[in-house]
């Protein structure tokens, strides 16, 4: 029962994490219509530019603040150099063009800091807490990651929600014509879309980095786990990718530690087609289907 | 030789408009004018070119030939964003709300543009950005009030009766206290004493508002209209008061040649 108790509490953090970055997922195609596979590749350079600064200042907090800048100013860079040239092609020339941004930011990454894998500090300690003289699976640091995505949670929801942006930005995902005929500028709401997305991704891929290393693909697998998450929820509901973010961290957890770590990707990949055969709108979707 | 009528000082115009869509044209050198504090309708048999016209008007469709005048000043782009600031506000046939968003929502969208925060400051909820949200929302409840619709205030489009979204979709259109009103088929799915209410409501614009209407409901369009635009494949073929294109041969024959057809 005490690791049935350990493997789920140490999926918690990892969940969280998952939920962020589906949340960025979410984020992106509630503006866009896009799904961005790249989306892991700019938590992940933006988690390199924040540990240089780390390396640099010693302050673990401004390379939080300046990651998060910097993934305000790569979505922005992506929304208008590739999003925009590709807004008249079909959806696919849209994915195709994330894939392609993965791929350069991985490259990129690799020219500037090199492929050697390098550990990110942590704040508070990473060790597990005691309790009643026993260890568990729960560090400081995991209730750091729980604490910091509930804070950017509530923070997203207020803005979706009781904002003209978030007004705005919801009325152009729906209907971009009669949102601008009600005066919303719809190609500045896409931007926001990415500019949030990449902010919430690149605090995703700090708060990940110092469980899993980094280097210009150790976020690869978060890709498979966070997507499944924001399909199962819905991927219009951020609702859905924080409640299934953290599920599927839970999940994943619990897989790895009663079989083996490899096997998760395996799981994940099930999930979502199972997801897809008998769900495919998601759980939290109260819109027709897509098509699969 | 396209149908002319000359009008003095005319809000909102086109003046020889032509579409092309695919090799088809669409409109054919079109010239309409809306009076100021006018109702003008704007009718046809089907596909005549009514909602393209519209269409050119708020920017959805750059003409291929002629332009599109606004209170005696050429718009070399329409910009559909800026309509509602510049006082011009449309409708869409249906009703085109947006359905996972509240009425009261739905509302306030129309008079977005009127809360000048920025977008930094809006997202970071800065006092000033909290203040013209607060009047948004004043607003969007006096509007609302005004159409009836107050107490569906936090319910979704979809849970209304259709004569009640359309009422709601008038209200967003009004939100922003505009000027000119383009209303597509406002009186399409609806019922006789509702037709009657419309007809009360957009006959109360006048001479504050100006407003251009697109519908097929010849009842209604006789009652509110002061001047009527006839168009029929894409050419004006008629304008004029009621009573002079209600006996307008070639509108006749306009109409008398759809219903042949079904």
């Amino acid at each position: 029962m005490d690791t049935f108790v350990n493997f789920f509490l140490g999926g918690f953090a990892n969940g969280a994490v998952i939920a962020l970055m589906a949340l960025a997922l979410v984020l992106v195609w509630r503006s866009s219509r896009v799904v961005n596979f790249a989306q892991v590749g700019q938590a992940m350079f933006t988690s390199f530019v924040g540990l240089t600064v780390v390396d640099l200042t010693g302050s673990w907090i401004l390379g939080l603040v300046i990651a998060i800048a910097a993934g305000a100013v790569l979505g922005l860079i992506i929304h208008f150099l590739v999003m925009r040239p590709v807004r008249r092609a079909d959806s696919s020339g849209a994915i195709i063009a994330t894939f392609g941004v993965l791929i350069a930011l991985q490259a990129l990454a690799a020219m500037i800091w090199g492929g050697d894998p390098r550990a990110y500090p942590t704040p508070v300690s990473y060790s597990g807490i005691t309790v009643f003289g026993r260890v568990i699976a729960i560090t400081p640091y995991d209730i750091f990651v729980i604490v910091a995505m509930v804070i950017l949670v509530l923070i997203l929801t207020i803005v979706l929600t009781r904002t003209k942006l978030g007004l705005s930005m919801r009325a152009s995902a729906f209907n971009p014509e009669v949102a601008r005929l009600s005066g919303v500028r719809v190609s500045r709401m896409l931007a926001a879309g990415w500019i949030i997305a990449g902010m919430v991704g690149a605090v995703a891929g700090v708060l990940v980095a110092p469980t899993a290393t980094l280097s210009p693909n150790s976020f690869d697998i978060f890709l498979v786990f966070a997507f499944t998450a924001a399909v199962i929820g819905g991927l219009d509901s951020l609702v859905g990718a924080v409640t299934f973010g953290i599920g599927t961290g839970l999940l994943l957890s619990l897989v790895t530690g009663y079989s083996d770590a490899s096997n998760a990707a395996l799981v994940a990949l099930i999930l979502l087609a199972l997801n897809l055969w008998f769900k495919p709108e998601g759980a939290f979707n109260h819109h027709k289907a897509r098509s699969v | 030789m396209p149908y002319v009528l000359p009008l003095t000082h005319p809000v909102l115009e086109t003046v020889g408009v032509t579409v092309r869509l695919s090799g088809l044209t669409i409109l054919d050198d079109v010239s309409i004018g809306v009076p100021r504090g006018s109702v003008t309708g704007l009718i046809g048999p089907n596909g005549a070119g009514k909602t393209t016209v519209f269409n050119v008007m708020t920017g959805f469709l750059a003409p291929d030939e002629g332009m599109v005048r606004y209170e005696g000043r050429r718009l070399k782009h329409v910009r559909t964003h800026r309509l509602t600031s510049m006082g011009i506000a449309r409708t869409l046939q249906g009703v085109g709300l947006f359905p996972a968003l509240t009425v009261e929502e739905n509302v306030m969208l129309g008079g977005s543009s009127h809360v000048r925060s920025g977008i930094v400051a809006d997202a970071l909820a800065m006092p000033w950005a909290d203040a013209g949200q607060r009047r948004l929302r004043e607003r969007a409840r006096e509007v609302m009030e005004e159409f009836g619709v107050l107490e569906d205030a936090q319910r979704r489009p979809s849970e209304l009766p259709y004569p009640v979204q359309k009422r709601v979709a008038l209200a967003r259109a009004l939100v922003s206290d505009p000027k000119v009103i383009l209303l597509d088929e406002p009186a399409g799915g609806i019922d006789s004493g509702d037709m009657a209410d419309l007809a009360r409501i957009i006959s109360s614009w006048v001479p504050q508002r100006t407003v251009l209407l697109v519908e097929h409901h010849m009842e209604l369009v006789m009652n509110v209209c002061d001047l009527i635009w006839v168009l029929d494949a894409g050419k004006v073929i008629a304008g004029g008061s009621p009573e002079l294109v209600r006996n307008d041969p070639a509108v006749i024959a306009a109409y008398l040649g759809e219903e042949d057809a079904h």
